[in-house]
This record gives structure tokens, sequence and C-alpha cells, in this order.
């Protein structure tokens, strides 16, 4: 083989329209100067879209005074339905057939201006009635109700403040459910709260910086604070930047030699401020995130990181599973209630060929399975199995035969014969 | 520690492949105009992952079992042969280019108040990727699709040493009881993501799939570096391209497809991106070796994931643009037509393509698809930085260097917005499931497009660049 000479090769000239010495303005002032007086722009904008948020937002005072009141899980009351505090919330189902839940608080505080009831709530179905009730010592034999809507699992908070019935001293708060209620809801408290300018801006920064932890919809989409959001901070920092850009053109029009880098550049570094904002936000919550990360998977091996997780319980009945089952690759169908079990059940069993339905609680048609497959169930309602007679059976069809090879809280593992 | 060794060796091997494939690519096909270093070390990455797969695609097919030693040596020794070319009479110039290279990560060549910029946006890259690092070092397989129809595979091939056969539901069951065939949630999906965890776990000599996700992470550097080499390219100064490179690298949501490993939309958006650098400027250039790795990078997107192929064929206007710059626009505007008329045609008669049945009545859910681009914090400010760029760009978005941009992200939105408005894919934009995944394939690219129409704005509006320099 013989060796070329490389040719000659051009360098990639850069393109850029103005050379760094361009401006006779850029070049005359300090990038400090530069940099204050943009700054001054930008929080001047910032300001001034947050004051006319506020305009928006705030229903009455500005300024009120009033301190937000707050109750805890342990200081509910189930009326109706059935609770158990579970750590520091009240989980709650209904006990009869009318699917009706309250759950109530007793209080003592004037209605004046404290606005909002926010009840705070996880797990609420969409699709059944809620709603807030309240007494006051106004008509004290007249309970007052407002629809509470639901949204992605939680509950939007009731502004109150304008309603007739928010008078006098207010003696008591409910929370009423009805519909169907399968999965417990889980209550954390109530807060009520003044609805001024403070507390309305207090609430925002606490949406923006609530710690968004990884879910299973993380991969997904990162809401940015808190689930839900009043006001996002990408849409507060993007009506920023562009009054801020209007502003520069304007004053660029009027006086050039104010902004160097003229309207369109200040524009763009009106716009990379805003995205280290929020880059800081996010950065800090990433953090956050490693921070808890490291708490409880630092430094483990891999089985001990998987008992540490969600599905803990079930990567170590499936630890069993394995352990009880042939070392070649054996054909194996998982059922489980959850979509989330039936997948995880099935990716800790590989490699073994492994059959779960990724989308619908189905069970397999009992001729699908055949003498040498195995069945492991897990938490799945209504599969029976007869020892006596070594029958397994499910949704009221034929039996299959098989043998128990190992059981666990709610999970068990079949070989069908 | 021998399996962080084990596992930095082998994956530092896939990238030295790559590296040296292109190398010696560049040996006997030279570049038209120098190739930064940083575009060279970027691409190399992902040449390497493709190159990697193929070799074990090949070696399965043939029958050898899978292990460090039946992997690694053929990779070994093609990464030497191919180094020797690329590095063989041109010493002294490739080691000019590595000290560059090195004197740019340090801000050299540039002064004042840009060097202080170039360092603080590189440390705040720097303690990015260490968090990411930290995520994805430390937490097992997280997300849904990952163990459902991704690393499934990557766990069956790891245990059997082979790609044993996945099949569908009906084959699947109606199998022997004995037939090695296994089941997922996808068992059509492509190889390359899944081998490379396979990869890594040979590496670790078992099965950890927290450590067989580092190429997600290696991944996300690569596209770091890659974009900021591909920006030099374009003629971007080295502020300009790094501030491109940092834009894209703080997406939240490109972020949480490197901490939460397993997917392989992160890949994809890769390839989409420097594949359609490498494209634009080999069409530019005509140099054979530029082509190649353009069509390496574009044709690996059909490993990686199936809309790599639909990708493929939207970037084809922007690629005529390039190519005809006198009739390319009409040409590409007719094909663009064609391609709705086609899918109109196709949606009239109820045809699925890719496993998406297309509608004639669209159903846009506007309010979710507001929440998922300008409400929620999956983008910062990219779609309003897009959507002021279109706006005060307009004039300048068909110049000659912009314009195949432009119709590569335009056709790009109109694939995305045809695949939620027209198919079932509409449910996942309602349900925030998969808008923002989709549209991750593209988020690089919208940020190359961005830059391009910027600097022509900015020439055309006589104003100083953004970059220039005041008087520190």
């Amino acid at each position: 083989m013989t060796e070329s000479n490389p040719p000659p090769v051009t360098p990639p000239v850069p393109v850029e329209s103005a050379p760094a010495d361009a401006s006779p303005r850029a070049a005359a002032m300090p990038v400090r100067t530069v940099a204050l007086r943009l700054g001054a722009v930008f929080v001047a904008a910032l300001v001034a879209c947050a004051l006319a948020y506020l305009a928006l937002a705030v229903p009455g005072k500005w300024f009120t005074g009033a301190q937000p009141l707050a109750w805890g899980a342990r200081d509910l009351q189930v009326t109706r339905g059935a609770g158990r505090i579970v750590g520091d919330e009240l989980h709650v189902l209904p006990n009869d057939p009318s699917g009706i839940i309250v759950v109530s608080v007793v209080t003592k505080f004037a209605s004046v201006d404290l606005a909002q009831v926010v009840w705070i709530a996880i797990d609420v179905p969409d699709d059944i009635e809620i709603s807030a009730l309240w007494r006051s010592d106004y008509k004290p034999e007249a309970l007052n109700t407002l629809p509470l809507p639901a949204l992605g699992g939680r509950l939007l908070p009731a502004a109150v403040g304008k309603h007739a019935a928010w008078i006098g001293r207010i003696e008591g708060l409910a929370l009423a459910f009805r519909g169907p209620i399968a999965e417990p809801i889980r209550i954390r408290g109530v807060i009520v709260r003044p609805l001024d300018a403070p507390e309305i801006a207090k609430e925002r920064v606490r949406e923006w910086f609530a710690f968004e932890g990884w879910t299973g919809t993380s991969i997904n989409t990162i809401t940015g604070g808190a689930d839900l959001q009043d006001l996002p901070l990408p849409l507060l920092l993007a009506a920023a930047v562009a009054l801020a850009g209007l502003a520069v053109a304007a004053l660029y029009r009027w006086r050039p030699a104010l902004f160097p880098l003229g309207a369109l550049g200040s524009l763009v570094a009106f716009a990379l401020a805003a995205w280290l904002l929020l880059d800081l936000r996010w950065a800090w919550n990433l953090a956050r995130q490693v921070e808890q990360t490291a708490a409880t998977l630092a430094f483990r091996g891999f089985d001990e990181k998987r008992l540490a997780v969600e599905d803990g319980p079930l990567y170590a009945f499936v630890g069993k599973a394995r352990e009880a089952m042939p070392k070649e690759p054996a054909r194996v169908f998982v059922v489980a209630d959850s979509h989330y079990f039936r997948g995880r059940a099935a990716y800790h069993l590989s490699p073994h060929r492994t059959f779960f339905d990724p989308r619908v609680n189905s069970l397999p048609a009992p001729q699908a399975l055949r003498p040498g497959d195995w069945l492991l169930v897990y938490q799945r309602k209504g599969v029976q199995f007869d020892p006596a007679q070594g029958k397994l059976r499910w949704n009221n069809l034929a039996p299959v035969s098989a043998e128990l090879k190992l059981a666990g809280r709610g999970a068990a593992l079949f070989q069908i014969r | 520690m021998e399996n962080f060794l084990a596992l930095a060796a082998g994956l530092g091997l896939v990238w030295a492949l790559g590296i040296a494939l292109i190398g010696a690519l560049f040996r006997f096909a030279p570049p038209r105009v120098a190739l930064p270093a940083p575009w060279i070390a970027g691409c190399g990455w992902f040449v390497g992952m493709i190159a990697t797969t193929l070799a074990m695609r090949a070696l399965s097919v043939a029958g050898i079992a899978f292990g460090v030693v039946s992997i690694g040596a053929p990779l070994l020794a093609i990464t030497a042969i191919a180094g020797w070319l690329a590095w063989r009479g041109r010493a002294a110039q490739l080691r000019g280019t590595l000290r560059e290279a090195a004197r740019a990560l340090h801000g050299g060549g540039l002064d004042g108040w840009q060097r202080l910029a170039w360092r603080l946006i590189v440390a705040w890259l720097a303690v990015r990727f260490a968090l990411l690092f930290a995520e994805v070092w430390w937490r097992p397989l997280y997300p849904w699709d990952a163990w459902t129809q991704w690393a499934t595979k990557a766990r069956a091939w790891y245990e059997m040493r082979s790609m044993v056969p996945f099949a569908g539901v009906s084959e699947f069951l109606s199998a022997p009881v004995d037939a090695l065939l296994w089941f997922d949630a996808a068992p059509h999906y492509p190889a390359t993501m899944p081998l490379m965890q396979t990869w890594s776990a040979l590496l670790v000599g078992r099965w950890d799939d927290a450590l067989a996700n580092l190429p997600w992470w290696l991944t996300g550097v690569a596209l770091a570096v890659g974009l900021h080499g591909g920006m030099r390219l374009m003629g971007f100064r080295p502020l300009a391209a790094l501030a491109a490179t940092a834009l894209v690298n703080t997406l939240p949501i490109v972020n949480v497809h490197v901490a939460l490993a397993g997917y392989a939309d992160l890949p994809i958006a890769a390839y989409l991106a420097l594949g359609t650098i490498a494209a634009l400027h080999a069409i530019r250039t005509r140099g054979a070796g530029e082509v190649v790795l353009a069509a390496a990078l574009l044709l690996s997107m059909t490993l990686v994931k199936n809309p790599g192929k639909a990708w493929l064929v939207m970037l084809l206007p922007a690629f005529v643009v390039a190519a005809l710059p006198r009739y390319g626009v009409r040409i590409a505007a007719g094909l663009l037509a064609a391609a709705v008329f086609a899918l109109l045609v196709g949606a009239r008669s109820g045809v699925t393509l890719l496993g998406y049945k297309f509608y004639l009545q669209p159903v846009v859910h506007w309010g979710a698809l507001f929440d998922a681009y300008f409400s929620y914090a999956n983008w910062h400010l990219l779609w309003y930085a897009a959507v002021a760029t279109a706006l005060l760009g307009w004039r300048h978005l068909l110049d000659r260097e912009v314009a195949p941009f432009t119709l590569a992200v335009a056709s790009g939105l109109l694939f995305l917005f045809i695949g939620f408005a027209f198919t079932h894919a509409g449910q996942w934009v309602e349900d925030q499931s998969t808008v923002n995944r989709a549209t991750l394939h593209l988020a690089p690219l919208v940020v190359v497009w961005m830059f391009a129409c910027l600097r022509g704005l900015l020439r055309g509006s006589g104003e100083p660049a953004p970059a220039a320099a005041p008087a520190s």
C-alpha cells in the first residue's frame, strides 16, 4: 500500500457577520456596563410581568395581613366511609354501596380575608363527584357546598372568597366524594389561605421550586415543580423576554448607543438569561434527585438496589421463583392485576421465555398453556387453585392441571402438568 | 472497580473504533475542508456504536457465542488497523489537531469575557454530566418501555450469548413449549441499543441493568461533543458552537433520557442531528469521505428505532434544497405537497404506515400540545425561541445556508403534526406520553436551525453579532 500525501485542506471559515471588533459602540462600552444595563431591563420586565399576573390573579385586596391556616391528616375525621392513617396521610374508601365518603374537620376562624380552601388529596378518580363543604356561625343549620374539580388525581383549590355563604366564623370544613372508588384516596390535609398578593406570589414560588422526583411519567414529561401550576415559570420568563426585547427595541430606535448589542442581540441575551434561570431551577431539582438516589441506591450491590426500589417485594418473590425453576429458559406466563407488575415480573424472570399482556389485564386461554409451561401469579384476583385435585381455574373456564411450586403473599408459581 | 475498568475499556474501544474508522475513511477520501476534532470525536461514538452492533449481529449469524473476547478481539483488531491507517504519515497533523482540541477545551484562543463565558459553560456542562452519570450508575433500569421492550432483548441475548429470536403473540403462543423463542412488548424493535446493553453486560461479567445503561450517558456526552464539532463545521465560532451545545444538553427532556436510560429516543435524536449536519456538509463539499460518513450516520437511524425510516424520508426535501439551490425549494415544496397528498389519500383508504393508522378527520389536542411545548419544563424556552426565530427571521428562512435546515425542521414538524393529528398517536399527546419523546428526535436539529437562521438574521440586520466582544 502506498502512502499518499494528504491534499491541502481548507480550514472552516467563521461566517458570523460581524468580527469581534465590528461595532465601534460595542468596543466603546465595557462588558459590565452592557450586562448591567441589559440585566436592569430584564429584571424590570420580569417584575412588570409578575405584577401584571398578580393584577389578574388577586381577587380582592393585595395586602390583607391574614395568615394561612392548615390541618393535617390526623386532625381529620371520617364522618362517612372508612379511613385509616398511613404515615402523614389519611387513606379513605367508601364502606357501603352508596360510594360516599365524607371527611371533616372542626375549625374556628374568621372567614374574612381567607379566600381559598385547598384540600390536599392524591389518587382522586377524575370521574367522581367531589364537593367542598363548610358550616359557618352565620347560618349554623346550613351546610354550604361547592363542587370541586380533580385533575390528574389531585384536587384543584376551591375559591370561596366571593361565595355568598363564606361569611362569619367558619366552624367546620368537609370534603365529600361520591362515585366508584376502588383504590384508597390519600388525603394529607386542608389549608385555608388568603388570596392576597404575597400569598399568591409565595404559592407560585413554592410551585416552581417543589421537588419533582422521578416518577413513571418522567421519561415522557417534566412539569417543572408542582404537578399543578397556575403560572408556569417558562411562560412568565418568556413574557419577560418578549417585554424586555420590545423595550430595548423601542429604546434602541430612540438612542442606539444605549444598547451596543442592538435590539436583536439584546433579545438573544435576554433569552439566554431566561434559559439560564430555568436551567438553574432544573439543575437544582436534578441535584436533589441525585442526593435522594445516592441515599437509597449508591454503593449497593445489584440485588440490594433491586430490593430497595418500588417493586422490591416482587423482585424478592421472582428471585425465589427462579430458584424453583430450571436453569434452562422455560416458558412462563405472568399474570397480575397491575400491568406494572406483569411487565416487571416478566422482566425479572428473563432469560426465561416470559409471556405477559403488556396492555390488558387478561388471563391466557387455558388451552394456550401446555404441560411444562409455568404460570406466575402476582396480586391477581380470580385465579383459583384446588390443591387436592391439583387444578388451576380462572374466568370460569376449563381447569388446568398444575402443581404449586412456590407460594408467597399474594403470589404463587405453578407448573402446568 | 474491576467492573468499571472493564466497562470503561470496552466502551472506550467502541468510541475509539468509530474515531479510527472515520480517520481511516478520510485517509482514503480526504476531506475537502479541515474537519474539527470534536466533530470526528463526537461522530466517532455513533459510528463505533453501529460498527460494534453490526459486528455482534455478524457473530450471531455466524453462530459464534457472544463474549468479551469474541466481540472485543475483532473490534480491537479493526480499531488498530483503522487507527494505524489514519495515523500513518499524518501523525504530526493529528498531534497538532489533538493539541488544538485540548487548548480549545480550556477556552484557548478566546479573550476576555468570551473566555470566561466559555469556561463557565464548560464547567456547567461538566457538572450536568456528573449528575447524570451518578443517576445512570446508581439507578437500576427504570422507565417503562425500557423493561417491556428494549432491555428485555438485551437480557436474553446476554444470558444466551446470542441474538435469540423474539416473536409476536400468535407466533409465541403457537410455538412448541421448548421452542427457543422469546416474547416482549415490541419484538420487532431494532437491535442496536439492546446490543449495546448486551456488550456492556458482557464487559461487567453479569447482568446489571444500571451499568448496562452507561452507553446512554456516553451518547449524551458524544452528542454534546459532536454537536459542538458540527456547529464549528458549519462555520460558527467556538463560543456560539458551545452555546448551541449547551442549549441542547441542558434541555430537561434530553437530560431525563440520559438519567433514566433505556429508550432509543436520545440516540436517534443524535443520529438525526449529526447525520443532517454531515449530509448537508457532504452535499456542499461533494467529498466522497463526507458522503460516506453522512450515509453511515443517517442509515444508522433505521437500525436504532423504527421511526428512523420516516425521519430519513423527511430529510429528503432538505437534501434536495441543498443539492439544487436554484430549484430545490420548488422541488422540495412539491415533494412535501405530494407527501401530504399521499397521506390524505392513504388516510381516506385507511392505510397503516409503520404501525400508525391514518384517519382523515384530524383531532388536535391544542391544549395538551401547548402544555407540552410551552408550559411544562420539558423544553425550557426552546419552542418560544423557535417561534420567535421563525417570525423574526422569516426573510432568511430560505437563504442558501439556512434553507436546508428550514426544510428539515419544517418537514420534521409536519411529520410530527400529521402523526399527532391524523393517527391514533393523538391520544399520546393528550396524556403527554409520547409527544415530548417524539419531538425529542428533532430537538437538536431545531437548535442548529435556530442558530443558522439567527446568523442570517444578524447578517441581514447589520447589528453586531451576539458573540461580538465589547471591550472588557
